[in-house]
């Protein structure tokens, strides 16, 4: 179900009422939320709901295991119960699939067996194993759906490139939507639990209904079990401040993902399907289009999902801090995709040393994160060149001291504005390199972008204006966010002022939305 | 208290309004084209008698009258046709009644100028009803239409119609034979009566533009959800859906109802043909094409069955729209509602004058060409 659907409309308005009828009771909201996530996220197909459950079931005594507590026999039993009762529930939509109860009740089998053999185990570790056994489940789950013909390909294309005459079966497998999130998120609970950050607890609906949040469940933002798990075991507040400017938020990444990124969106098409011989300003204006629609499109979600989760009362982390304004690679990862950055440094980059251990190790520690980074996104090389891109760029940048530099200048004085303004536009100018790996289907297509870039024909106005014309309203208000501090400008200024800003949102939105619903870029991710 | 928020609240809802006007006239200015229809005694939309009204886009400004009889024309019609003259009967939609174009820009303005130059003693009388598709035409022919003696019957035919045949719901397809399945398709007409009896209404339909935009769309969201919904089967046995496989599925179920439109299209235009035939006059059908971008056109008569191209006269105009297709000369209106620009009316008249020429029923009014 997409939140720019009329389906998704009706389904909040059916699920609204019911949810303030039992918000003051915990459990009741919770069950309630566990319900809409699965009817949301099994719209799309009701068969990978198993998924989602096993990650529950497996992290919720994972969880409890790793942060050293007792997992009680009835804890085995909830979790199994719970898995088994999702399974049963979505195979009723799928009465097609129904032998997938046999791979099911295997892997139930096999985590009975894993699970006996790790509660005869003492101590700290224990608490490893059950860690290992989260990291297991989750990093399986995606190996298998998202990266298995990727591995295989490559490995198949590495023994061909070696003369050895290899071939494989490519496997028919659907990447489940969200995978991505909802695993890494889960992982990190467990990571949280073992060291001790995050304490957690025993019920599993409040966990469940934290995994399968559906604002969040699909593309993020990859919440913190210390910042969000609360929030499911308390009553949450609703009153009209809330609920307008949680409406506010959601028609604001609406604005963003359904009139500027799929507007801009047909032109960045129209170079990306067919790189080859276009001008330079047609390649020139693709490329922003491409850097507008993804940031639009993701940046969008994430407003429309904390709009959402603010009018129940939740409060999710802000995801996108106007990463275009950054004027180092470094600062740019700071503000785009917070939730991915601080979960790769956290439990990657740390994980790995860090800053600890020397230049040597840091640039090292920095460039495979940044290439597992770019692994993330996508099961192609692209990708990893791409993360690859962005390691080696701020390897550079630490290496030569350009960051300490720019960090250094004031932005009042003459030079130091200078310097500002050029180091935002080199860093614009690399991000937007990195855009074309990413968004380029191969190599020779970039490469095929990058030479266009340089030819100088094609520089009209009618090739920028479409792009100015849907860029312009969002750098206006983006510039008025940055040089105010104030995020959320629709909430400023007096009552005449906020509501003819939300009408011409509204009007916007009617006019000037591209019809049709059409997915987010990062439900591939 | 109570009166205090009721007024705000008023003064809120008015403020509203002329925001989204304004917002409309300066960012995103709308073709103002009024819909002056209501019902007919046989079944189908007609245009109201006697109407008089503008439409408004950045390109043009046309002034459109109805007559006494509904038809677009600045005179009554007689229903026996005048001794020695032969009568071109034309039915479509808003692409023929001449949405966007003055009288004589018409297709049945310049048709008539057209076979009157080569010496027809001709007139040509515009049934068209914008909406209308293929069974709406057929039912305005043998309701209304034939009473007026036409000697040729053209039909236009462009890629709603397959929609537009469906949805009207007035025949079906039963095991591949053609039946009627309801004697009446008004949509929306009651409401609209009702609406057009008072002079603020009007006033808006005429003037504003939030209100075209309003109305344009909920029409395309309304069109759209019941081509979606099992309501608008093309078959008497609706297409099994299944609830597993997602978009496949959908898409798979897609493409059988289009296949099932085009087959009710198909027959619907061949019976069109049989009734016109019966009344001892000639049946063409008149390619409209569909504007890929200022320079091409993609046929839309292609799609139809072979026993319509064997037994029809079908006059194809893409590959003439096609070759006279120039990024400097617009053959459809770009800012209205696309409908065809003069010079693109032109095209289509000159590709039916070249099958017109061999009509026999139009020989018999053959005269010395005009000094």
């Amino acid at each position: 179900m997409l939140f720019n659907s009329g389906i998704f409309a009706l389904f909040f308005a059916a699920f609204l009422p019911l949810y303030l009828l039992c918000r003051r009771h915990v459990t009741a909201r919770n069950l309630l939320l566990i319900l809409a996530s699965y009817v949301f996220y099994g719209w799309w197909d009701p068969r990978f709901l198993i998924l989602v459950a096993v990650s529950t079931a497996v992290d919720y005594v994972a969880a409890l295991g790793a942060a050293g507590k007792p997992v009680r026999t009835v804890d085995l039993l909830k979790s199994g119960a719970f898995l088994l009762a999702v399974t049963l529930a979505s195979l009723a939509f799928a009465a097609a699939d129904i032998w997938l109860l046999v791979p099911v009740g295997a892997g139930m089998l096999v985590l009975a067996a894993v699970i006996r053999l790790i509660l005869r185990t003492d101590g700290p570790a224990r608490n490893k194993y059950w860690l290992l056994l989260s990291l297991t489940t989750n990093l399986g789950i995606l190996a298998f759906f998202k990266y298995c013909n990727f591995f295989v390909g490559s490995i198949v294309a590495v023994l061909t490139d070696l003369g050895i005459d290899a071939h494989a079966q490519r496997f028919s497998i659907i990447l489940p939507v969200g995978l991505s999130f909802y695993t890494f998120q889960a992982i990190s609970r467990t990571i949280d639990s073992y060291q001790r950050r995050f304490e957690p607890q025993y019920s599993i609906v409040n966990y469940a209904a934290f995994h399968a949040f559906f604002p969040q469940l699909v593309a993020g933002p990859i919440e913190r079990a210390g910042h969000l798990m609360p929030q499911f075991e308390s009553v949450r507040p609703f009153d009209g401040r809330l609920l307008a400017s949680g409406a506010l938020l959601f028609l604001w990444g609406l604005y963003q993902k359904i009139v500027i990124a799929d507007n801009v969106a047909r032109i960045a098409d129209s170079l990306f399907t067919a790189p080859g011989g276009q001008s330079g300003g047609a390649t020139l204006a693709g490329v922003l289009a491409f850097a507008v629609q993804i940031y639009c499109d993701f940046c969008g979600y994430s407003n429309m999902a904390r709009g959402l989760a603010r009018i129940l009362g939740f409060d999710l982390m802000i995801n996108f801090n106007l990463p275009y304004f950054a004027r180092t690679p470094a600062e740019f990862w700071q503000r785009w995709h917070i939730s991915l950055s601080r979960w790769l440094r956290d439990y990657l980059y740390i994980s790995l040393g860090g800053n600890r251990g020397g230049r040597m190790k840091m640039y090292r520690n920095l460039m495979i994160t940044m290439l597992l980074g770019g692994l993330w996104h996508g099961a192609s090389w692209t990708f990893v060149a791409w993360g690859g891109f962005h390691g080696a760029i701020q390897v550079a940048y630490r290496a030569l001291g350009i960051d300490t530099r720019i960090e250094g200048s004031r932005f009042a004085s003459a030079s130091g504005f200078t310097i500002q303004v050029a180091s935002w536009f080199v860093t614009m100018t690399l991000v937007c390199i990195g855009w074309i790996l990413f968004r380029a289907h191969t190599f020779d297509d970039a490469v095929a972008i990058l030479r266009n870039l340089f030819a100088t024909t094609g520089y009209t106005t009618a090739q920028f204006s479409g792009l100015w014309g849907y860029t312009a309203p969002l750098m206006l208000i983006e510039g008025f966010q940055r040089v105010s501090g104030r995020p959320e400008i629709l909430m400023v200024g007096p009552f005449l002022l906020r509501y003819t800003l939300t009408v011409i949102l509204v009007l916007t939105l009617f006019a000037f939305s591209v019809h049709g619903s059409h997915e987010f870029i990062y439900f591939d991710f | 208290m109570l009166f205090r928020r009721i007024t705000l609240g008023i003064l809120l809802l008015l403020y509203t309004l002329v925001l989204a006007e304004a917002y409309f006239r300066v960012f995103d200015p709308q073709a103002l084209m009024p819909r002056y229809i209501t019902s007919t005694p046989w079944g189908v939309r007609g245009n109201i008698p006697n109407a008089r009204y503008w439409n408004h886009t950045p390109e043009v400004d046309v002034e459109y009258r109805i007559n006494n009889q509904g038809l677009r024309a600045d005179r009554s019609i007689p229903l026996h046709k005048p001794p020695g003259t032969c009568r071109v009967a034309v039915f479509g939609d808003s692409f023929f009644f001449g949405i966007e174009l003055q009288l004589p820009e018409t297709f049945e303005g310049q048709l008539e100028r057209r076979l009157r130059e080569a010496g027809f003693r001709a007139e040509v009388l515009n049934f068209s009803v914008g909406g209308f598709g293929t069974a709406e035409m057929l039912q305005n022919f043998t309701g209304f239409g034939q009473q007026f003696e036409p000697d040729v019957v053209i039909f236009s035919w462009d890629d709603s119609d397959v929609q537009d045949n469906v949805r009207s719901g007035l025949f079906r397809l039963n095991d591949g034979q053609l039946q009627p399945a309801d004697s009446k398709y008004l949509p929306g007409v009651k409401t609209s009566d009702w609406l057009m009896r008072f002079r603020l209404y009007r006033a808006i339909a005429d003037h504003s533009e939030f209100y075209s935009f309003i109305r344009e769309k909920a029409g395309l969201l309304i069109k759209r959800q019941i081509w979606k919904s099992g309501k608008s089967s093309p078959n008497s046995a609706p297409v099994e859906q299944t609830n597993i496989g997602g978009e496949a599925a959908e898409e798979e179920s897609n493409a059988e109802k289009k296949r099932a439109a085009l087959e009710l299209s198909s027959a619907l235009l061949l019976r069109a043909h049989d009734v016109v035939s019966a009344q001892g006059a000639d049946f063409y059908v008149v390619e409209i094409p569909y504007k890929l971008s200022r320079v091409r056109v993609r046929p839309s008569v292609n799609a139809l069955s072979s026993d319509v191209q064997s037994h029809i006269k079908v006059v194809g105009t893409s590959a003439a729209l096609n070759k006279a297709a120039r990024p400097d000369l617009k053959l459809y209106f770009e800012t209205g509602q696309g409908h065809l620009t003069p010079v693109g009316v032109g095209i289509l008249v000159d590709e039916t004058m070249k099958k017109l020429h061999s009509s026999p029923q139009l020989a018999a009014c053959a005269a010395p060409p005009l000094q």
